[in-house]
């Protein structure tokens, strides 16, 4: 069974948290660990590339991570979501408010 | 697609770590789009999830998921028995006036609740609970090629 695995690096003046595997309802607790606490420090910007799964629980922490960057004044993307990263947002309803971008230059 | 018919089962235990063998068994079925196994493993996700959280304890720890094609109908169906999933169930799948229709903040929690619900409700075609006295069910239908 694939688990989540997440690598944190810096880029200049944000973190960068590159996704791999199921954000799920199992595996969610690590990702909103290591989201909160980027986005708390720094501007964040999570690739998603190689995310195989994505979850309410999983959008849930996107949302949150989005209001605590309006809060605390930092930047916060989603770099080049998987094809079902995007399903999933755009399963929502409102897929158009994530701020997405295809590559970590435009962020 | 028409004419096309194919069907594949599993078993899971009713456990959260579940959802990860119900990925794979989605990402297993070859009579699927790639697009297809997306939308089964995002909304069928949901469901078994909720299945976990709500109808604990099932009656055997087990539920059987089923996914079929038929042509260009596409079903998943969640087979399990229990004595407390209905309540729940009547949200899940009652439609917008037994539920909420926008995500809403715990802020104790700091957890969105609601959205699971709408993922479900825009990527399956329909979403029936059919409860009953030796086994419970509830079937996603999608529309195959989208």
């Amino acid at each position: 069974m694939t688990q989540l695995d997440i690598s944190v690096r810096n880029d200049h003046h944000r973190l960068v948290l590159s996704v791999s595997g199921p954000i799920n309802s199992y595996t969610f607790t690590d990702f909103q660990e290591k989201v909160y606490k980027a986005i708390a420090q720094s501007d964040a910007a999570v690739d998603m590339e190689r995310v195989t799964a994505l979850s309410s629980a999983g959008i849930g922490v996107i949302m949150t991570a989005m209001e605590d960057a309006e809060t605390t004044g930092h930047g916060f993307v989603i770099v080049n979501p998987s094809e079902i990263v995007r399903l999933a947002l755009d399963s929502t309803g409102f897929g158009d408010r994530f701020p997405i971008v295809k590559t970590l230059k435009q962020a | 697609m028409t004419g096309r018919r194919a069907e594949a089962a599993v078993v899971l235990e009713a456990i959260p770590s579940s959802i990860l063998s119900f990925e794979d068994f989605i990402g297993s079925l070859a009579f699927l789009s790639p697009r297809e196994r997306s939308r089964l493993k995002v909304a069928g996700g949901e469901i078994l999830d909720n299945i976990v959280k709500h109808a604990t304890p099932v009656d055997s720890g087990r539920i059987r998921a089923r996914a079929s094609r038929r042509g260009d109908s596409i079903l998943l169906g969640f087979y399990f028995r229990s004595p407390s999933f209905a309540a729940f169930a009547a949200g899940l799948v009652g439609g917008a006036e037994s539920a909420s229709a926008e995500p809403l903040f715990d802020p104790a929690r700091r957890r969105w609740r609601g959205i699971g619900l709408l993922m479900c409700r825009n990527l399956a075609s329909r979403v029936v609970f059919r409860p009953g006295e030796s086994m419970d069910r509830i079937f996603l239908e999608f529309e195959g090629g989208k």
